[in-house]
């Protein structure tokens, strides 16, 4: 399975006087198991691009394969791209609509045809890989949670569906810590397993050097950089000047670079700043004597 | 009832909260706050933390009157938001900025979605212009005015959020989470102006998941299933570790690398809980070995 988008254009309210081109003649390919992090300030056009992945939203112009189908061609079953493709939205919460969590989460695989046992298996394990005990919450009305536990059910109704491509935007806002970090966790474990694509959307800098595998950066509609994290978060002028920064690690190197004391490297991560200040501090004392 | 103004500008004493629950179920209802007392200072910077489901928007609903306790009070600047008759007096004095910037703009141009607050409290028209100008001006929104919501950033929509709610002159304002939608220059932006609020003497509550958002704060309340398990301020409260972890919470960057740093034999005092802060002492400390290692006497 791979992703090829080309030259992809989306227009909001084409010919009004406030027409939006949301998405400018983005193209990119994703190669099969690549895990990839889409950063930009908001209104860059993340979420507008990837509603296209899965065909909720229809292009203005351009074309997208999904494997070998062009999901952007006329004739093609929407209903077998979303099998393959799912999408958790940026605000899953409004995605809820079912009386009970559970009812809610085994929504997609009962449109699968799936037998009941496995539906019920599959709402278990989705309800587990996002940290919801069953016992406490399949009952539920998924209205009456707080915020992050109304975000966890949204995230259990598309993973029970076992996606070949798993896109999800900004799923991790709103969520405490610990949260935040199960849910990475399960992203990560869902890829192991399964080994297909990942994309997620994140204003999260820390989170999506340490996860993909190449980051996108969006800008006024246009990919504006495609590399590696060293590579995207090595430039942290531009950047800052398209609204984004450098995740906390790096700003602090930079800081202390700045001011004298460079690292001569980039650094990402707590554990590379780390080894970083402690051979430099301690290092020095030693060089002494 | 009027109680007689003092510096607390809130007092929640004893107070309980429950969401009715469904008859059928077995289980008891569990209280969503659950006894909680605490006093903010009037002027004060309180920041609310604790994991999801923990009771926080719960207790701040309670703050303004938005939700009434099961039992025990809240007074707002001396009014009880179970006196009736004190309802007025406390939604002009709490104002609320939410997490979406999509859904609380309800206007087609900037002014008019600031104007709508204090229109609403049926102020004069003249004084209306004013405080559109004062409030958008105090968010850096002013040259926007005439825009469409629609075409702002997350950042400048939540500002003017923001603007909305100080155009109604409160004293006390709730953030819940403003900005967990936000690209980081918008929560930058968001940050700064609740630090300037803080500065005029509006009595500020944030509610949070980022720990880097508390650290300016006067004090730090943890909440944990409805009841308060800390509080303290950044300082202290980022010195206890392990109940941090325990109540899966985070260590702020420059907490948790201070610890990684004191581990490989680097000498870092205590209390130094901001990115700043550890660097000043880094960037000394470098000076120091280097400044030795000019002088080999030494
Ligand atoms: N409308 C509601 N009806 C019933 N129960 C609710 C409702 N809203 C929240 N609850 C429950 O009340 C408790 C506290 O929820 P609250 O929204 O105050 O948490 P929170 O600390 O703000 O969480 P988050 O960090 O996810 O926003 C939770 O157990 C939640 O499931
Ligand atoms: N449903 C919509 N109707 C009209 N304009 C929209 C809609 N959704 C997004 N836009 C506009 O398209 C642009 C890109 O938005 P979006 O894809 O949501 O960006 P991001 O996800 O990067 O924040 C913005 O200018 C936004 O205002
Ligand atoms: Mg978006
Ligand atoms: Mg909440």
């Amino acid at each position: 399975m791979s992703i090829r988008v080309e030259n992809l254009t989306h227009i909001y309210n084409k010919g009004l006087a406030y027409e939006t081109k949301a998405v400018d003649d983005v193209s990119f390919t994703v190669a099969d198991g690549e895990f990839i992090g889409i950063i930009g300030h908001t209104g860059s056009g993340k979420s507008t691009l990837i509603q296209h992945l899965n065909g909720i939203l229809k292009p203005e112009s351009g074309s997208i394969f999904i494997g070998d189908a062009e999901i952007t061609a006329k004739k093609i079953k929407m209903n077998e791209i979303r099998k393959r493709v799912g999408l958790v939205f940026q605000y899953p919460e409004y995605q809820l609509f079912e009386e009970t969590v559970s009812k809610d989460i085994a929504f997609g695989p009962k449109n699968l045809g799936l037998s009941e046992e496995e539906i019920d298996e599959r709402v278990r394990e989705a309800m587990q890989m996002v940290g919801l005990d069953f016992a406490t919450y399949a009952g539920r009305s998924p209205f009456e949670l707080s915020g992050g536990q109304k975000r966890r059910v949204a995230i259990a109704g598309v993973i029970a569906m076992r996606p070949e491509v798993l896109i999800l935007d900004e799923p991790t806002a709103g969520l405490d810590p610990k949260s935040h970090e199960d849910i990475l966790n399960m992203v990560k474990s869902i890829r192991h397993r399964a080994g297909g694509i990942v994309i997620l959307v994140s204003h999260n800098m820390g989170d999506v050097a340490e996860m993909a595998d190449r980051v996108f950066v969006m800008d006024g509609g246009k990919l504006a950089r495609v590399g590696t994290p060293a590579e995207v978060f090595a430039d942290e002028a531009f950047l800052k000047r398209i609204g984004l920064g450098v995740p906390p690690a790096a700003r602090m190197a930079n800081d202390l670079a700045a001011r004298g004391l460079a690292s001569g490297r980039v650094i990402l991560n707590i554990d590379e700043m780390t080894d970083f200040l402690a051979d430099t501090l301690s290092g020095a004392r030693e060089s002494k004597s | 009832m009027n109680f007689v103004k003092d510096d607390k500008m809130i007092r929640i004493e004893d107070l309980v909260f429950e969401y009715g629950w469904d008859e059928e179920e077995a289980a008891a209802p569990v209280n969503a706050v659950d006894h909680v007392s605490l006093e903010v200072e009037r002027g004060s910077f309180t920041a609310v933390i604790g994991r999801n489901g923990s009771g926080k928007s719960t207790l701040a609903k309670n703050i303004n009157a938005l939700l009434l306790p099961a039992s025990g009070r809240v007074i707002v600047d001396g009014f009880d938001t179970l006196d009736d008759a004190a309802l007025w007096e406390i939604r002009q004095r709490v104002g609320m900025v939410f997490q979406n910037p999509d859904n609380q703009l309800v206007s087609a141009v900037v002014e008019d979605d600031v104007a709508f607050g204090p229109e609403n409290l049926g102020v004069a028209p003249d004084e209306i212009r004013e405080r559109i100008r004062f409030s958008l001006t105090a968010v850096d929104m002013y040259a926007h005015r005439k825009m469409a919501p629609h075409l702002l950033s997350g950042g400048q929509k939540q500002r003017v959020a923001i603007a909305g709610v100080i155009a109604m002159k409160p004293e006390i304002i709730i953030f819940d989470e403003p900005t967990a939608m936000l690209d980081p220059e918008g929560r930058a932006e968001v940050m700064g102006i609740i630090e300037r609020l803080h500065e005029e003497n509006i009595t500020v509550v944030l509610i949070t998941h980022f720990m880097e958002e508390t650290l300016n704060s006067d004090r730090i309340v943890i909440m944990d299933r409805g009841r308060i398990a800390m509080e303290g301020t950044p300082a202290e409260i980022f010195s206890r570790t392990a109940e941090i972890e325990a109540l899966d919470l985070k260590l702020p960057f420059a907490v948790e690398l201070t610890a990684r740093l004191k581990e490989r034999g680097i000498d870092i005092p205590a209390g130094l809980i901001t990115e700043r802060a550890l660097s000043e002492h880094l960037l000394t400390l470098w000076k120091g070995n280097e400044t030795s290692d000019l002088c080999p006497s030494e």
